[in-house]
Parts: C-alpha cells; structure tokens; sequence
C-alpha cells in the first residue's frame, strides 16, 4: 500500500496528461460528471457520476472499422461502475472477442467518501469501495490518498513515477479501514440496514406480478434507465456505407424483440419491464456469473416515469 | 479477427419458390464452411441484414443456399437481388445441429412452412451420409400446394430413402395428399419412439403444437431438437436482441433441445 499528497497526486497527473488523455470525475453543482484533465482541478472526494464509465470502453454510437484505438487514463471511477464493467468485460471480451470493446484504460478508482441520494449498494451485499477491477485504487485521507495496487500495469505505473510515493503507514491503512467502515455504516443506515440475499432474488422476481403491474405501469419506456445503466450492454448493429455500425439499444423499447414476420416477445411494457429485472438478477447470474445491478441507482436519477427501481427491489423482495 | 466483418458473396442464382419466398445460390469470396443449423447473417450492403439458415448442404463447399421469404424491410430488398449482384455474409453462427448424436437413430423430421430451409440443410446432410442413419421421416405441411418449397426435390428424397408426408391447410381440389395442420400427419406414420430423435422448425405456433405432439406420443424433451427464431442482430452473444431466458439465442442455439428451453416463459411468443 503505497501514499501520495494531494500536491503530487496533481503533478503526477500533469505529468501523465501530456502524454495521455486523462479523464475525471469533477463536482458539477450537485452531481457528478467526467472531464478531460491536466491534474490542475482534481476532487476525488464524493459519489459516483450521473454517466457510467462504460462510454470511454465503448460507444454508443460506433463506426465499426479497423482504426487505432485511443485508449484513455481514467481518475475517480467508482465501486459501482468497475463491478458494472466486470460484466461488460464477461459480455465483450467473451468469444468471439468483440475488437471495439477497449480494454487497454488505465483506471484510477476511488472509494466513495460521500453517497448519493438514490445508492443502494449495500442493498445488494456490496461495499461503496471496489475490491477488484482497478488498475490503482485510492482512498481520500486528510492530506493525501492512499495507493492500492490492482493489477501489473498499476505496479509498473507505480514504478515507473515512484518519486511520487512512499509507503503508507500502518496507521493510515487503519485509517483507511475506519473511513470504509464509516461510509458503509452510514449508507447502510440510510438504507434502514435492509439486506437483499441475491440468491434468492431471483425466484422471487419470477413469481411476482403485482409489483411489476405497479411500478411497470408508469414506464414510458424511454430507455434512460438501459442507457445510464453500468452494466446494460445491449446494441444494435447496423449497415453504414462500408462497415457495421452499432447504436447502443434498450430492451425497454417495444420493437426490441420483434421479429421481421411480425412476432414480438415482449410487445406488453410490463413484461419489458420484469424482463429487465430478470435479466439483472437471474439471467446474467446464471450465464456471466455476476449480477446486472451494481446498486448505483442511476436508473432512479434518470426514470422519467418517476420509478424508483430500489423500491421496486424490496417490494419484490418482501419484508 | 473482426467478427462484424463480412465476406463478400456473388449470387450466382435466384430460384423462385413460391411467390414470397426465393433461394438464393451464393458463392463466397473465401471458403466457407458450416454445420446444418447453424446461421448466417445476410448483409445488402448500405441496407442492412437479417438472419437465415443456409438450406443447402454442409457437405457443399462450393456454394451456399438461402432460403428467404419476403416479410420485413431487409428481405423485400433481397428478394430484388439478381444473379451477378454482389452481397456479403457473416458466420456461421450459433450451435448447428449435432449430427453425431444423430448417428444410428431413426430421425422425424417435421418442418412448416419457409421453416423447412434449415431441415432441407438438415435432410441433404444425412443424406450425404446416409447409411449413418436409421429411417428418415420428413412430415412437412404448408398453407397451399403453392406455398409448398422446395416442390420438385420431395421425389428426390423418396428415392434416397426418405419418407415423406406431406398436408395442406388449404389445398385446392388438385391436392390429393393430406389436409389440415402437420400435426394430423402423425396419424399415419407408425413409429415406436424409442430409438428418434425428431427436428422441428416452422412458424411458432405450428412448432408449439408439434412438440405438444410429440411429447404426447412419447418423446422425451431432450430428444427434440428445435430451430429458435429470435431477433438476432450481432448473431455472437453480445448485442442482446435475441434473448431467450437466460440464453442468447444466436449463440446458445438456435438449435436448443426442448428440455433446455421447456421451463422459460413465452418460449413460443
């Protein structure tokens, strides 16, 4: 566990900008976006952004043609967007490899040290810090971040600027622990300390109707919910001048599903709406070994019918 | 290797089979191989592309056979397709039918429809080899005698050894074979199903009734073969359209036995 000061953490990054195309997560008002960044305006306090960061691992509207792939250092992902991308990862790079899927960021996560008002991680057993998927992971002390090392490319990282660095204390990994501790207890608080077993979950969703016929009933479908999702992947391809290009797509819309002859699985909105949730909580289990729901709850922030999917979730799940 | 890549195709001929439905005879720019039902996805450059099943033999490696019906905005386009038109395909995709497993049984076919291109791939495959089989039946039933694909090769097969019965929902008076759905066709074949295996594809609610069928005669759901039809649109498991339960059709299948998709809902919507 290595620890860097805020003011190196910063020529660090500018050092690294002039070489690579460094984004952030930056407080905007009262959300959270990305931006482009020179290391002169870094905050990595706060909760997740409004946007996934699956649009810098592929986007949503793509020519697909060979070309050199850009590949971008990313500062300030959060838990819930890395569980989001283990998925994508299981989706994309699964055989056949899909070549437009970029998997050569670089990323720089961060432990929550705020929460939003619509995150339910916790809900769904898992922790406002990521414990996988990072390149480097930081966590905000006082005066500076604590450095954890995910993979071969955050140790070279480290080895290569480690004028930057010292080794962290054991009283600042402790310090570490108690920040963690603190946050999930005061999410888990809010959350009224409710616990979803997952395992379950699934059978439950199945079986109910009610709840889907409530919630469902105000869905317009949109497709906010699938488009600001972190583990939503689906798209469609289509036919450009000289190559494929593909849109990303919702499972929301009516004619996702239909067929040329006229057949539509899920033309009834209530039946798109369960199938979203069984394919978070059952199909995606079974298939990729990892649930669709990181609990970020960007799909509250974004429903236009005023859904709010966390509640949709312990209703399913019964008291 | 970019699986969105498509290889370029030159239709070397269009053969009507009825009035919405075509075969078209491709012939791949590069070596192409397959295994009977198993995909393709159909490219009209600058328009689109659709998913189909090579009808034609796997065991043919010179050209390949689609057959397609006119019913959606990419197939109205491919049906003005003409010989020398240059097209692209990509695949094959999916999983194909098991023809080992096939191997010393008596196989049943049963096909509806345009469903029967994937089951002609089928049948022109065993037939290739066919003393690798035990009885071949083929119960095929279509709208009209016009309807009918495919309607100067039934004899062909009869002669290689198939058995063939034939229906129509609504002949006219010219049609001397059976009338009424496929499923009446099983009054009169004599099978003991022991040692079948039966394929089924056709439009959904005739491979409903079907199965219904042979699960009623006494065939076990993991000795059903089916050919899903789903919206596939990347056909590799990844875009999502095709989804199936838990399955991704264009990857998982779209050849799945019965037992594997019985307990997901709406299998035949």
């Amino acid at each position: 566990m290595k620890y860097i000061s805020f003011e190196n953490f910063k020529n660090l990054i500018r050092e690294v900008s002039e070489e690579k195309e460094v984004i952030t997560s930056f407080k905007k008002d009262t959300y959270y976006d990305w931006k482009k960044c020179n290391g002169d305006e870094i905050d990595l306090r706060g909760f997740r952004t409004v946007l996934p960061l699956k649009y810098f691992f592929f986007s949503p509207q793509e020519n697909l043609i060979e070309k050199e792939k850009k590949s971008f250092f990313i500062v300030g992902a959060r838990a819930c967007d890395l569980r989001g991308l283990e998925l994508l990862k299981k989706i994309y790079l699964d055989e056949p490899e899909d070549p437009y899927y970029k998997k050569d960021n670089f990323i720089i996560s961060v432990d929550c040290t705020e929460f939003h008002d619509n995150c339910f991680c916790v809900l769904l057993g898992d922790t406002p810090w990521p414990d996988t998927g990072f390149d480097l992971n930081i966590s905000v002390l006082e005066d500076g971040y604590i450095v954890e090392v995910g993979s071969e490319n955050g140790k070279e990282f480290i080895k290569k600027h480690e004028n930057y660095f010292r080794d962290a204390s054991s009283d600042e990994i402790l310090k570490r622990e108690k920040l963690r501790e603190k946050i999930k207890n005061e999410l888990s608080k809010k959350l009224e300390n409710r616990k979803i077993d997952i395992n379950k979950l699934k059978e439950k969703i199945e079986k109910n109707e009610d709840v889907f016929k409530e919630f469902g009933s105000k869905c317009v479908s949109c497709s906010a919910c699938t488009n600001i999702c972190p583990c939503c992947f689906c798209f469609f391809l289509s036919e450009g001048n000289k190559n494929k290009i593909r849109y990303i797509d919702s499972c929301q819309f009516k004619g996702y599903a239909r067929v040329a002859g006229g057949a539509n699985p899920r033309k009834d909105i209530i039946k798109r709406f369960k199938h979203r949730f069984l394919c978070k909580f059952s199909y995606r289990i079974d298939m990729q070994g990892i649930k669709g729901c990181t609990g970020c709850g960007r799909c509250i922030d974004g429903c236009q019918g005023g859904i709010n999917f966390k509640e949709v979730i312990i209703r399913v799940n019964g008291e | 290797m970019d699986p969105y890549k498509v290889i370029k195709a030159e239709v070397l001929d269009v053969k009507d089979e009825t009035p919405e439905i075509k075969t078209f005879v491709l012939k791949p720019e590069i070596d192409f191989e397959f295994k009977a039902g198993q995909f393709i996805q159909f490219t009209v450059f600058g328009v689109g592309e659709a998913p189909f099943t090579p009808s034609s033999s796997q065991f043919e490696k010179e050209k390949l056979e689609v057959t397609i019906m006119r019913t959606g905005r990419v197939t109205e386009v491919i049906h003005r397709l003409k010989k020398g038109d240059r097209v692209g395909i990509r695949g094959p995709l999916g999983n194909g039918y098991p023809l080992e497993e096939f191997e010393g049984k008596n196989i049943l076919i049963v096909g509806g429809g345009v469903g029967l291109a994937p089951l002609r791939a089928l049948l022109l495959s065993l037939l290739h080899q066919r003393d690798k089989y035990g009885r071949i039946l083929l119960l095929y039933g279509a709208k009209t005698p016009e309807d009918i694909v495919y309607k100067n090769e039934f004899s062909k097969w009869k002669e290689k050894g198939v058995e063939v019965l034939r229906t129509c929902d609504n002949p006219d008076n010219s049609w001397k074979e059976k009338k009424g759905v496929v499923t009446c066709l099983f009054e009169d074949i004599k099978i003991r199903v022991d040692n079948f295996i039966s394929v089924v594809c056709g439009p959904p609610i005739m491979m409903k009734f079907t199965t219904l069928k042979l699960l009623d005669i006494g065939f076990h759901p993991s000795k059903i073969y089916l050919s899903m039809e789903k919206n596939m649109s990347c056909g590799i498991g990844k875009c999502g359209h095709c989804a199936l339960g838990k399955y991704f059709v264009c990857k998982d299948g779209p050849v799945f036995k019965y037992s594997e998709i019985k307990d997901i809902e709406g299998i035949w919507d």
